[in-house]
């Protein structure tokens, strides 16, 4: 009956621990809903568990992590660990903000999808996430 | 024969038509050919449009009086200077960001800076301090001594306070949320190790309201927010009048893209809010307003932005205490600025560029007044921890620019500029336009509470950064001759989880060691205040003397006022 | 699959909850498969719906009543709505953010929607979002409506429980409450009550109640109205309010009309997903072109549709 669907990419964006710069998360809350995404924000001072359970109840496609203060080498394999036990490892789990190059490689390998450091084109953000989208989309119909 | 200026100014009919002739004839007929590189030409943060030409004319046009506008250094309404003799007397205070591997040993980096003449040290602390909790607190694993010194109770500052305070002239505690609990600790710790607090000046920023509009190291609703840091106010000009309890620092707003007229206008409008707070506590303005009246305010790479920034923070400032409070005394009127050019012009590309930036706002700040104190970021801040290069080229900027410019040898240079008293005058007519704004709103506590302050940098923070994504804004290095090969690693400062392990300990110890039922009970004396609206650092004072912990004081105050939970709106996103 | 998130969803599983919930909100044929499973499991949360004007704390509030409902052990899903961009179609939903401390409490579910065009202060999914969330147990579902402007009376039709929420300070109270929610609105409440101008506001509204059940008359009901204050960033008046949900619930029970409540709710939702599907059925090569000949002003509309009619008539509605 429904016949022609309305599936708009669905993005959580979230801070991990006590660091509240939001200059980030703004530009990208806006860039992502000029593109029409829906994007979800969590407030700051989250945890993994918090950001995991969240992602779950809103059934989002993205979970977008912004961190300027270091914790990232346990926060970040924490939350991809929690989100895979609970069975959304499929969602895309991006990290953004000061993440030093040497850092990288350890995270990727713990989960992270892809990195986007401090500076990084919006446009480019968002073409990602929509070639993501496209790749995701074309699977899941065939 | 000369004509007197006068003469000019005061036939604009004639330079308003010259300036037309000149335009249709000279100027425009050039552009014809030769079209402009920009369209339109606009100042960096405003986006206000530069005209080619400013001349007397524009100066009429905004209603431009020297004497009422501009007058004489250290005169009321000291658009030139707060000091009579600008910086012929002395220059400002030259200070450094040493930003010390942080985390260290604070009372040994101080017992070294003490020894190398220095006499003003900052206290700086973790996120778990400043955000409320103590160091064992789950919220808050891996931040413990990260960003700062972890402050869980008094014994930590006093181990802290093992120095040389003979040599100390200046404290400054950067706590904001928290501030009553922490200045609370600061007095104990005093009196503890028997410390005279008329030798010193403690400088506390207490600036709880900025935080709310961007930074958001805040705990409490706002209401509540103001109130407590009213507190630490009233505390330190009935108890400790040579103490400072307040730094509005106007410069956090720059990173949030605030542009210059907001910087003023929210900034100065926050004060009021405190400025009110403390008035109906039974102050005057005139007692008030000498201790409510320190800036921290960044100059940006607009040149010209920045000058007439800081000469209309200072007209601002003294109109609204005259204005608006009726304010007589010179020390009421008079804005004490502490200027420093910004680090959000720093790239992380190419950073031997930042030294000509550096230069450059440097500059700026002395040509606009560099106010009590300039203090120059590193270089490299935007990549690296401090090397000592790094911090010798910044010390060397300032020496370069006070000895060897010229441009402190005479007070206000650029006074009489057409440009820079237009946009001074633009400056000072806007921001008193946005001040009006919020306070017919209520003030800037209702303005926080509706998100007012959030939305309009949020709003900013996307414009600007589109700016530079398609191209309007320049940026070298980043936009603009770009070196292709160039790869910048940012250094990070990893601390060592044993330091944390350490201080969880610490906390712990502490609390099975103390008088548990003591603790109860100043806990809910301090919970006790918070309700009726008594002065909570008294109360304060009381249990961090019998070691209740800072998360524990901050949780008692949670449990009475709540915690503020912005929604995006709110949060400007 | 589609089985597999409706036997979830009914046992509770959150992730198969929401996973529904994302199907609905998208459109996805396998969302209404999930309707038609758990339908006979539905009927029993009561809905209670938030409305209010722009600034009058309803997520503050929101957070207040789930706080007070989970101590005394019910279980709570919340639909918090934000508008979508009229021309990119994204948006930013930031409610949740204001009900963070629940965020791991098994017994909450909190779910944000974007408008995606609907007016009305709901999104077209929110009924069906709220049939999955009575589904999966939840005792209570606390709708939250957009709140940027006064034609909010959707949430009336959703809702078995509608609360209105004013705020001192607004200037003329009452004019920013329009007339359908006042007449349909079974709680009142005057958040941030410690600010200037409360006396005034609990006047405006205990004269407007007043005048409300002297207009209604008979029809007004045997539901007394009751109007509460609230300072809900300090967590006053949750216990109140929420004895006056629990109340409204129990008198409709008792009345015998919250089944019937539901059902109306489920009947106006019949109609707008049918006049949802025949204009969306218009929308066929067949149908664009009786669209293009009103464009051209060849026919007028009333005429199309008779002719758009005809059209789909012959055509079985397939699934």
């Amino acid at each position: 009956m429904q016949e022609r669907s309305d599936r708009r990419l669905r993005v959580l964006l979230a801070k991990l621990g006590m660091d509240t710069h939001t200059v980030g998360v703004t530009i990208i809350g806006h860039a992502l809903r000029e593109a029409g995404m829906e994007v979800i924000f969590t407030g700051l001072k989250q945890t993994p568990e918090m950001v995991a359970a969240a992602a779950i109840q809103e059934d989002v496609d993205v979970v977008g992590i912004s961190t300027l203060s270091a914790g990232h080498m346990r926060n970040l394999p924490k939350l991809a660990r929690l989100l895979r036990e609970q069975g959304a490892g499929d969602k895309l789990l991006l990290a953004g903000g000061v993440i030093p190059q040497e850092d990288q490689s350890f995270l990727t390998e713990a989960g992270v999808h892809k990195i986007f450091t401090m500076g990084a084109d919006t446009r480019d953000i968002v073409r990602y996430l929509q070639d993501w989208w496209a790749e995701r989309q074309a699977s899941e119909a065939a | 024969m000369n004509k007197p200026i006068t003469a000019f100014t005061s036939a604009d009919d004639n330079i308003a038509a010259a300036t037309e002739r000149w335009e249709a004839e000279t100027r425009g007929p050039f552009v014809a050919a030769n079209p402009e590189r920009r369209d339109p030409f606009t100042t960096q943060a405003l986006k206000w449009p530069i005209k080619p030409l400013y001349t007397p004319a524009d100066l009429d046009a905004a209603g431009f009086d020297y004497m009422k506008d501009v007058g004489f250094p250290g005169e009321y309404p000291y658009t030139r200077s707060t000091k009579p003799n600008g910086h012929r007397s002395g220059f400002w205070t030259m200070t450094q960001v040493t930003g010390f591997g942080k985390g260290e040993d604070w009372a040994k980096r101080a017992r070294f800076m003490l020894d190398q003449g220095l006499s003003g040290l900052i206290l700086e602390y973790d996120l778990a301090t400043t955000n409320g909790y103590d160091s064992d607190d789950p919220m808050v694993e891996g931040e413990v001594g990260r960003a700062g010194m972890a402050l869980d109770s008094l014994e930590d500052l006093e181990r802290a306070f093992d120095l040389p305070f003979d040599k100390l002239n200046y404290l400054m505690s950067v706590c904001n949320a928290p501030q009553p609990v922490n200045l609370a600790m600061i007095i104990a710790a005093l009196e503890k190790k028997g410390i005279d607090p008329q030798e010193f000046v403690l400088h506390i920023v207490n600036g709880i309201l900025i935080e709310y509009t961007c930074v958001g190291r805040y705990i409490y609703p706002p209401e509540h927010g103001l109130r407590i840091a009213t507190d630490a106010i009233e505390y330190i000009i009935r108890n400790h009048p040579n103490w400072a309890p307040l730094s509005i620092i106007s410069a956090q707003l720059q990173p949030a893209k605030a542009n210059p007229v907001q910087e003023i206008a929210f900034s100065l409008a926050i004060c009021c809010a405190y400025i009110d707070a403390t008035l109906e506590r039974g102050l005057d303005i005139d007692t008030v307003a000498p201790y409510l009246n320190h800036f921290v305010v960044n100059v940006d790479m607009d040149f010209f932005e920045g000058i007439c920034k800081l000469r209309a923070f200072r007209k601002c400032w003294a109109r609204l205490m005259k204005e608006r409070y009726g304010a007589t005394r010179p020390e009421a009127l008079k804005i004490r600025l502490m200027t420093s050019p910004t680090t959000i012009a720093l790239t992380l590309q190419q950073p031997l560029n930042n030294i000509g930036r550096l230069a450059i706002m440097a500059t700026a700040c002395a040509l606009g007044g560099a106010g009590e104190n300039m203090t120059t970021p590193l270089h490299d801040e935007a990549h690296s921890l401090p090397a000592e290069e790094a911090i010798r080229v910044g010390a060397a900027l300032q020496h370069i620019v006070a000895h060897e410019t010229g441009v402190a040898e005479t007070i206000d240079p650029l006074a009489g500029s057409y440009y820079v008293e237009t946009l001074t005058k633009q400056m000072e007519d806007a921001a008193f336009a946005e001040m009006e704004k919020i306070f017919a709103m209520g003030g800037a506590t209702k303005a926080i509470e509706s998100g007012y302050f959030q939305r309009a940098l949020g709003r900013e923070q996307y414009e600007r950064h589109k700016d530079l994504e398609e191209g309007r804004r320049k940026w070298v290095g980043v936009n603009h001759l770009v070196l292709a090969e160039e790869k910048r690693e940012i250094e990070i400062f990893r601390l060592d989880d044993e330091m944390e392990e350490q201080q969880v300990a610490k906390v712990r110890e502490l609390r099975a060691r103390r008088d548990q039922s003591a603790v109860e009970a100043a806990l809910e004396r301090v919970r006790e205040a918070a309700r009726n609206g008594g002065n909570l650092v008294p109360v304060c004072l009381e249990a961090v003397k019998v070691y209740a912990t800072h998360g524990e004081l901050c949780n008692a105050m949670r449990d009475v006022f709540g915690v503020h939970a912005p929604d995006s709106q709110l949060a400007g996103i | 699959m589609t089985d597999a998130i409706a036997d979830g969803l009914l046992k509770g599983t959150i992730a198969a909850g929401a996973r529904a919930i994302r199907w609905l909100d998208d459109r996805d044929p396998r969302g209404a498969a999930v309707i038609r499973h758990i339908f006979p499991a539905t009927g029993r949360a009561q809905i209670v719906g938030i409305t209010g004007p722009p600034g009058a704390g309803k997520s503050t509030l929101a957070d207040m009543l789930v706080t007070e409902l989970r101590r005394r052990e019910l279980r709570v899903g919340v639909i918090a709505i934000d508008p979508s961009s009229p021309f990119t179609g994204g948006a930013i939903l930031g409610d949740r953010v204001r009900m963070g401390r629940h965020t791991l409490d098994p017994g909450v579910f909190i779910r944000s929607l974007g408008t995606r065009g609907q007016a009305g202060g709901l999104s077209r999914s929110t009924h069906d979002a709220c049939l999955v969330l009575d589904a999966m147990g939840y005792d209570i579902v606390i709708v939250e409506t957009v709140g940027v402007g006064q034609d909010e009376i959707d949430v009336v039709n959703l809702a078995h429980t509608t609360i209105i929420v004013g705020v001192p300070g607004l200037g003329d109270e009452v004019q920013a409450v329009k007339a359908g929610l006042l007449e349909a609105g079974e709680i009142f409440v005057i958040n941030k009550a410690d600010r200037d101008g409360y006396e005034a506001a609990w006047r405006q509204y205990e004269l407007m109640l007043h005048l409300r059940e002297v207009s209604l008359g008979a029809a007004a009901g045997s539901w007394p109205v009751p109007l509460l204050r609230a300072i809900a960033t300090a967590a006053e008046g949750g216990v109140e309010i929420v004895d006056a949900i629990l109340a409204h619930g129990a008198a409709l029970r008792k009345e015998g009309t919250f089944a019937r409540r539901s059902g109306l709710r489920d009947r106006e939702q019949t109609l707008a997903l049918l006049r949802d599907h025949l204009a969306r059925r218009a929308l066929s090569p067949a149908g664009e072109a009786v669209l293009a000949e009103v464009e051209a002003r060849r026919i007028d509309p009333y005429s199309a549709v008779e002719r758009l009619l005809a059209e789909l008539d012959g055509k079985a509605l397939t699934t």
